[in-house]
């Protein structure tokens, strides 16, 4: 078993270790490597302005670290293409990328198809409601992946104000992670526990192995990747970076119970999967909840179906897009 | 090198906001970076520190703070024979703890500061970009200065400190504000900002508390009779006190600013404020203190210095209106100095002093062209003759 302690001494940054963008930029450059940054959206206008504007001038124009700025949108009805573009994103509607693939609602659906739409080698995915963006949340994450070629995927851990009507709080946030995941990670995978803030949506991951995982296209995106990452390659392939302060958005302990459903339904899929939980019965999309309403109880039942997507390198379109042999059969 | 000037309307200045909109990203990302860090005046270090590396990034010499922490930056000139002063104050009126998330919406960017100085600071930070992109050289030093202690209780003495110890001759000033835009202000109001603090004396307490003593100051402030052919008004700022609705106040403010055109007025009224408030502390037994916050003086440039002659046809060629000038009290510290000086605004905005501050984004680089503009005729000499 690798030594946690020593993964989080050799492997856990803080950004402030990466201020040298020159040098950064130097070495991406030398190293001939490529770098996207995907931005998942739905219905995210008041964010995406600041969001595009703040990356694009930083970590496009100024310090040449990003070479593509995208936005996937899941159909979003406010502004949030009109605005994202008229700062200068890319847009894309997630929709009409693989259209023959159908499409299917969700932020790991956005995510699978910016593999077959963006060109870098790297692609880093950050999501569109943080209301402090800054640069850091970009280079922190790619400049592990930059420097140190036996690192695949960066994590971003956070001191996560939540911030809501009454101002912010000092701490707090991650509730899913210490009710839910981190308690089901210490009993099947004790070494994932090393990631601080394993849920977290900023992350930047290099495409041989985002090609090679499949997408659930619903809560358990984040989940399922740790966990297919480590089979694979192991917990030397991780690596997190602290970022600091992330202001975002306070969801209800209702919204979280959908995510928790969901992330849930992954794990335990996966178990089975790989034969951990093998005589897991089949799994119900349906989550109850409950709610008080006209002097009596009342259900409230969401369908939560947590379809995946296959690995895209298993794609015969993206195939051949990147120029790849046909698989064989 | 491209020529930009404002003599005659045809002149390219009217092109530069349409050469700056490959720009504007910058210089809004350059807003919410300083605009997010929290400045309170006495606490801008942290705000300083990241215009300073803004300086670095920039190429500009001699980056640093002076013993005041203003954060200071130089562009070289091709004779540097004398050096032009650009400054923004960094320093906001909100508390570091409050959020200081700005948001970008399409035509506008939102959140506390952002107009005042957020904006300033930014278009500072993005100027010597632009004119290195321009590929204009000026013949002068130009020295990029975000200045600390400007608000209340700073009373410019950041501006003040770099002024009274450079050792660089200064041909001219010019401040930039967020907003308004066609803000070209020169000349500086006599003005005394004060507050008058009401106290209960602990040793005898009052059992009125401190509000009726403060009322009563009020009341006689407002019956004073201000000579109305100097101008002289008396705004009345802000008033806080007590602590709870069932107990008496053991202490209420007043802040206030007295203006006019005319030094030796504002001092005599000043007297006579500083006399009601002692005659108010007699009759009602409770401590009234007067503490003056900030001073300027009264003067500026006439209305036909080369400067405002200039400036105003630079506003003019791209189609700002220019507004009728109003105090500004950055021009008084400068003409202690007998400098030359001009303070202008980079784009409209509103609600300043709220959390709902806002800056328009569509006029933004009109103003950064009118920065230029002004540079470039400060440099070919129209500060030179006075």
């Amino acid at each position: 078993m690798t030594d946690i302690d020593q993964w989080l001494e050799t492997n856990t940054y803080h950004h402030g270790q990466f201020w040298d963008l020159k040098r950064l930029i130097e070495t991406k450059e030398s190293k001939g490597l490529t770098v996207s940054l995907c931005i998942p959206t739905l219905n995210e206008e008041k964010t995406i302005g600041k969001e595009v504007v703040i990356l694009k001038s930083e970590l496009v124009d100024r310090y040449p670290l990003l070479d593509e700025i995208a936005v996937i949108d899941s159909g979003s009805t406010d502004r949030t293409l009109e605005v994202a573009r008229s700062f200068g994103a890319d847009t894309y509607l997630s929709a009409e990328i693989l259209p023959e693939w159908g499409t299917r609602r969700g932020k790991g659906e956005n995510l699978w198809k910016a593999i077959y739409q963006l060109r870098g080698d790297i692609i880093v995915y950050v999501d569109a409601d943080i209301k402090n963006i800054h640069p850091r949340f970009v280079y922190g994450l790619v400049a592990p992946l930059v420097y140190r070629p036996e690192v695949h995927y960066v994590k971003a851990f956070y001191d996560r104000p939540l911030a809501d009507a009454t101002g912010i709080r000092p701490s707090g946030g991650g509730r899913v992670t210490e009710i839910l995941v981190r308690p089901l990670f210490s009993l099947f995978f004790p070494e994932l526990t090393a990631l601080i803030q394993p849920l977290s949506g900023e992350y930047a991951v290099r495409r041989e192995v985002l090609e090679r995982i499949p997408f659930p296209i619903g809560y358990g995106v984040e989940t399922s990747h740790l966990i297919d990452v480590y089979f694979e390659w192991g917990l030397e392939a991780f690596a997190q970076t602290d970022l600091d302060r992330r202001v975002h958005r306070h969801q209800p302990t209702r919204d979280l119970g959908k995510m928790s459903f969901g992330i849930l339904h992954t794990f335990l899929t996966r178990l089975r999967a790989r034969g951990i939980l093998p005589g897991l019965p089949e799994l119900t999309p349906i989550l109850r909840q409950f709610q008080f309403h006209d002097g009596k109880y009342e259900q409230v039942i969401h369908e939560l179906r947590e379809e995946e997507r296959p690995p895209m390198i298993e794609v015969p379109e993206y195939r051949d897009r990147r120029g790849l042999a046909p698989e064989q059969d | 090198m491209n020529e930009i000037t404002a003599e005659a309307p045809s002149e390219p200045i009217q092109d530069l906001p349409r050469r700056l909109e490959g720009y504007r990203e910058m210089l809004l990302a350059n807003l919410v970076m300083a605009g997010e860090i929290p400045a309170p005046t006495f606490q801008e270090q942290a705000r300083v520190e990241f215009v300073k590396q803004r300086f670095v990034e920039c190429g500009l010499e001699q980056v640093s703070s002076d013993a005041a922490g203003n954060g200071l930056g130089l562009l070289r000139g091709r004779t540097g024979s004398r050096a032009i002063l650009l400054h923004a104050h960094a320093d906001t009126p909100f508390p570091e703890t409050l959020p200081h998330t700005l948001n970008v919406e399409p035509g506008r960017v939102v959140g506390p500061g952002v107009a005042d100085n957020a904006l300033g600071v930014a278009a500072l930070i993005t100027l010597p970009t632009l004119l290195e992109h321009l590929d204009i050289r000026l013949d002068n030093d130009l020295v990029f200065m975000a200045s600390v202690r400007s608000l209340g209780r700073g009373n410019l003495e950041g501006l003040r400190a770099f002024l009274v110890t450079t050792q660089l001759p200064i041909l001219a000033g010019i401040s930039i504000e967020g907003v308004p835009l066609g803000r070209m202000d020169y000349v500086s109001q006599a003005t005394v900002g004060a507050e008058i603090t009401c106290r209960v004396d602990p040793d005898h307490p009052v059992e009125a508390g401190a509000i009726p003593a403060l009322n009563q100051v009020l009341t006689q402030l407002r019956a004073m009779e201000l000579p109305a052919e100097s101008h002289t008004r008396l705004v009345l700022g802000s008033v806080a006190g007590g602590t709870s609705y069932k107990s008496p106040a053991l202490s209420a403010t007043l802040r206030f600013q007295l203006r006019g055109d005319a030094d030796p007025v504002v001092e005599g009224i000043t007297e006579q404020i500083v006399a009601i408030c002692d005659a108010v502390a007699r009759s009602t037994g409770v401590r009234v203190a007067f503490d003056v916050i900030a001073r300027t003086r009264a003067g500026g440039l006439p209305d036909d210095h080369p400067l405002v002659v200039r400036t105003r046809r630079i506003l003019e060629a791209l189609q700002i209106e220019p507004l009728p000038p109003t105090h500004s009290s950055a021009a008084s510290v400068f003409l202690e100095r007998q400098i030359p000086s001009i303070t202008l605004g980079v784009s409209f905005g509103a609600h300043r002093g709220e959390p709902s501050e806002y800056v328009e984004i569509p006029p933004m680089l009109k103003g950064m062209a009118q920065l230029i503009g002004v540079l470039k005729a400060v440099d070919g000499g129209c500060c030179d003759r006075h």
